[in-house]
């Protein structure tokens, strides 16, 4: 390992500690928004290891997270089958969903791909209105579902462990040869694969990974709010805080999103008490407008480049 | 039965096409997908309730000033976004779906996120046999067709519409021959937003109006554009009628609920089967 490498994991190290202590300074409800936070930086890992990686973009993220949520919370609570098995099960079915997603990636890229998947989300979502309503609650979803652990401090240790393991793997990941190869599908396809790259395998790998989070996250979200709904899940809405997270932070970066989900649910909570209501939501997609417009390498980038001036200056 | 859905499929088909070419026209000129196409219907649809419901203007001029709205928004998105972002394809779709997401934050603000129920433009029902239809669904389709009749006049016989179309079939050709892009692509905005919210007027009134009612015919638009093809009119208005016609005909014999369906699962089928549409000349 090179002497960046371990730089920067001493930085992850530092981060762990600092987040670790985190909860013997600040309330419980601070708390509380951090867990958002934590949930939204996998989905945004999640994202970031398909689509900011291979560059083939995801409309559809919910999706794969609505597999998740809706396979444990229909195992455990209309079957009575025990968490730690339901939630496995979630992961694999959210990696058979994620199978689904890439048969149209066989074909097309770009915006095209970015479509269909946004499709997938759309029939997913009136299918759970429509299909079978007592087993999936119809609109209304399916509440009372059981929690992993209760209380804010323990919910913050599980999802903030969570978020660590899973960031520090998909960043270790995106730095073998792998990572180093998904990231040239994104510049050149047709390159990698006269390179003597199977690109077919990298990207159902890039796929697979990232179904696998998603599950993961998709499931322990579940489990955490005890509910789950259509409405709730398969929403634009939804959608557009896991890519602006990514985006904002830097995505294609894996720290980028969680540097982006902790700033897009502060900036969420900062406005709070300027503003109650849904205007938050107005300002929040402004902010994330100009941001993304106007840099659209994202905070990530922003942080780099300082990090360079001030070395620079001391040198 | 069958009548019924012909008639009905056809009065459907017209909207769709309407609906689809604005947005068509964006893709054929810049070469990007518009997500925020959806916000000009939307808006279309509010500039009209209040005029027209709110304020109590006249049919004629609620039915201007929802136009205008959608010409200013259509050139306000090219301006502050498009322009800035013009060599990035992917950045352009994703700001212009960022954006559709504000102005939906934006109508709850000043609306309520509750749905409104929008009077139709044109009141009664006409018979034809068995099947009744009402004069607004008529008038809707009446109306789109002028619309793209006018279109195809103006794109083929005036020198604007001509440079228009050769902006769309060879930027740099046009160039040289004189015609700036950039004005060519902030026509090509204005009127996309003006068909937007005309078409806007006429779906608010036959669905209703609520904050999310942008996604689902922009997600018609972009069937229409993959069934049809890229590049070709002709390919457009069959495929509107297709996904017109499969609609009606899932909603009055299946399940209301699944009209959006049909048209998804379309779209992933022919994406993947095959990537030129039906008539396409170019690879998507």
């Amino acid at each position: 390992m090179d002497k960046t490498t371990l730089k920067l994991l001493g930085g992850w190290l530092l981060f762990g500690v600092i987040m670790c202590l985190l909860p013997l300074v600040v309330s419980t409800g601070t708390l509380r928004i951090l867990i958002f936070a934590h949930f939204l930086a996998i989905f945004a890992m999640s994202w970031d290891i398909l689509s900011g990686r291979t560059g083939y973009i995801s409309f559809g993220h919910p999706f794969l997270i609505g597999i998740a949520g809706y396979t444990t919370a229909i195992l455990s609570f209309r079957y009575g089958v025990p968490i730690y098995f339901s939630i496995p099960a979630a992961v694999a079915a959210t990696m058979v969903g994620g199978t689904l997603f890439f048969v149209p990636a066989l074909r097309i890229r770009g915006t095209y791909f970015a479509l269909v998947t946004l499709a997938f989300m759309e029939i997913l979502y009136q299918m759970t209105k429509v299909v079978a309503p007592k087993v999936t609650g119809g609109t209304r979803g399916i509440s009372g579902i059981e929690t992993i652990v209760t209380g804010a401090v323990p919910n913050y240790y599980l999802t903030f462990a969570a978020m660590f393991v899973i960031g520090l793997l998909l960043w270790l990941l995106v730095r073998t040869r792998i990572g180093i190869a998904l990231s040239a599908i994104q510049m050149d396809e047709e390159a990698v694969k006269s390179a003597g790259l199977n690109t077919t395998k990298l990207k159902l790998f890039a796929f697979m990974v990232s179904a696998a989070v998603a599950g993961i996250g998709g499931a322990f979200y579940v489990h955490y709010l005890g509910s789950i709904a259509p409405r709730g899940i398969f929403e634009i809405n939804f959608l557009f805080t896991i890519l602006i997270a990514a985006l904002i932070g830097g995505a294609g970066t894996i720290v980028g999103p969680i540097i982006g989900a902790y700033f897009l649910t502060m900036l969420l909570e900062f406005l709070r008490p300027v503003l109650p209501g849904m205007e938050r939501y107005f300002l929040y997609g402004i902010v994330a407008l100009v941001v993304y417009v106007y840099q659209p390498n994202g905070i990530h980038s922003l942080l780099a480049s300082a990090r360079r001036h001030l070395s620079v200056g001391k040198s | 039965m069958a009548i019924q859905i012909l008639i009905h499929g056809f009065l459907l088909s017209g909207l769709y096409a309407l609906i689809a070419i604005g947005f068509t026209m964006i893709f054929s000129v810049g070469r990007v997908l518009n997500l925020a196409y959806g916000v000009y219907i939307m808006l279309g649809g509010y500039t009209y309730f209040m005029a027209a419901q709110e304020a109590g203007l006249p049919v004629f001029v609620s039915f201007i000033l929802a136009l205008l709205s959608g010409v200013a928004f259509g050139l306000l998105t090219y301006e502050l976004l498009v322009r800035r972002l013009e060599n990035n394809p992917v950045a352009v779709e994703i700001s212009t779906l960022i954006l559709a997401v504000v102005m939906q934050a934006a109508i709850i603000l000043i609306f309520s996120p509750s749905p409104k129920s929008m009077w139709p433009v044109l009141r009664g029902v006409l018979r034809f046999e068995e099947v009744s239809v009402t004069a607004n669904i008529l008038l809707a389709t009446g109306v789109s067709w002028v619309v793209l009749a006018l279109l195809m006049l103006f794109v083929r016989r005036t020198h604007l519409g001509r440079a228009i179309r050769a902006v769309s079939m060879d930027r740099r050709g046009a160039l040289i021959s004189g015609i700036d892009p950039r004005n060519i692509s902030r026509v090509t905005w204005g009127l996309s937003g003006a068909l937007g919210a005309i078409a806007g007027v006429f779906f608010a009134t036959i669905t209703q109006l609520d904050p999310h009612m942008w996604v689902f015919p922009l997600i018609t638009a972009v069937a229409v554009v993959i069934v049809g093809g890229i590049g070709s009119i002709l390919g457009g208005l069959i495929a509107a009628h297709i996904i017109g016609f499969l609609e009606t005909i899932t909603t009055t014999l299946i399940a209301p609920e699944l009209r959006g369906v049909v048209t998804m699962a379309l779209i992933i089928v022919v994406l993947v089967v095959m990537p030129k549409g039906l008539f396409g000349k170019e690879e998507l």
